[in-house]
């Protein structure tokens, strides 16, 4: 049977990686792709949890997360292409519309 | 031999783990988004492994389906279409990376003081174990869907369906923010 604590600080560092590279990156797919990491950390302790307490909630759960995991993509990279196509970059920095 | 091959058996969530982690650092860390991209596909697959060593066969089986199947393909298009090689890119990093780097090491700090106690303090009176009833569900290969769909269908109908919605609702609003403006 696999650590509990093992599962968690794996999960953990995988989250620091992915938050560290939302914060640094300027690419917004870069960006997108560490989203998707720390998604990837909380269903990993979702499935922990579910194999440490004997329930399948945790599991059921992790598919409905996997589930907006997608949907989440398939807008972030619709809204991606649009910028794309209006200001000719995909830089974070370059994209101050907002600041007037 | 066999020692050997027991050891590596009994580590698999470990092995896989660390490589995942290998594989999200050079998503952070690497100059070109394609390499990116399948830094991420590898990590994915070593997260697909994590869940088969965690005895989650199908959730496995659908992370890679979903992962390497669907997002890391559209990733891949997203990338060829976007980056046509026009090296714009003179920093990858942000300019305010030294302050989030230091916010992160903040929060890893905090994070490990919590965990100090749980992790070199003195072992837990009982070791978490399933209670043989509540195994059964869990425990053999071919039952592992058939639990998962039971708690799926049986407890959580409801986010299921709003799930389908939400799902509908992206792929329109996918299509309405990515389609071209007649003028």
């Amino acid at each position: 049977m696999v650590n509990l604590n093992a599962v968690l600080l794996i999960s953990f560092a995988l989250f620091s990686i992915g938050i560290a590279g939302v914060l640094i990156r300027r690419n917004a797919l870069v960006i997108l792709m560490c989203v998707e990491l720390m998604l990837n950390a909380a269903n990993l302790n979702f499935i922990a949890f579910a194999r440490h307490s004997g329930s399948v909630s945790g599991q059921a759960f992790a598919l409905l997360v996997m589930g907006f995991a997608a949907a989440e993509v398939a807008v972030g990279l619709a809204l991606v292409v649009a910028l794309y196509r209006k200001r000719d970059t995909v830089q974070v920095d370059d994209i101050n519309l907002l600041k007037g | 031999m066999e020692h050997f091959i027991e050891t590596i058996g009994r580590n698999m969530f470990a092995i896989f783990g660390v490589m995942a982690l290998g594989g999200a650092a050079v998503v952070v860390a690497s100059r070109s988004a394609v390499h990116s991209v399948l830094a991420f596909l590898f990590a994915m697959l070593c997260i697909a492994g994590c869940f088969l060593a965690l005895e989650a066969e199908f959730l496995g089986m659908a992370q890679i389906l979903v992962y390497a199947g669907g997002i890391v393909v559209l990733f891949l298009f997203v990338v060829m279409l976007v980056e046509v090689t026009k090296a714009k890119e003179k920093e990858v990093f942000q300019l305010q990376s030294r302050y989030a780097i230091g916010a992160v090491l903040l929060g890893v700090a905090a994070f490990s003081a919590v965990f100090r106690k749980v992790i070199f303090g003195a072992a837990s009176p009982q070791a978490l174990k399933l209670p043989e009833n509540l195994a059964q569900g869990l425990n053999v290969a071919q039952q592992n869907a058939q639990a998962v769909s039971r708690g799926l269908f049986a407890g959580y109908l409801l986010p299921f369906e709003i799930l389908s919605v939400v799902l509908l609702v992206a792929l329109v609003g996918a299509v309405v923010l990515a389609k071209t403006e007649r003028v």
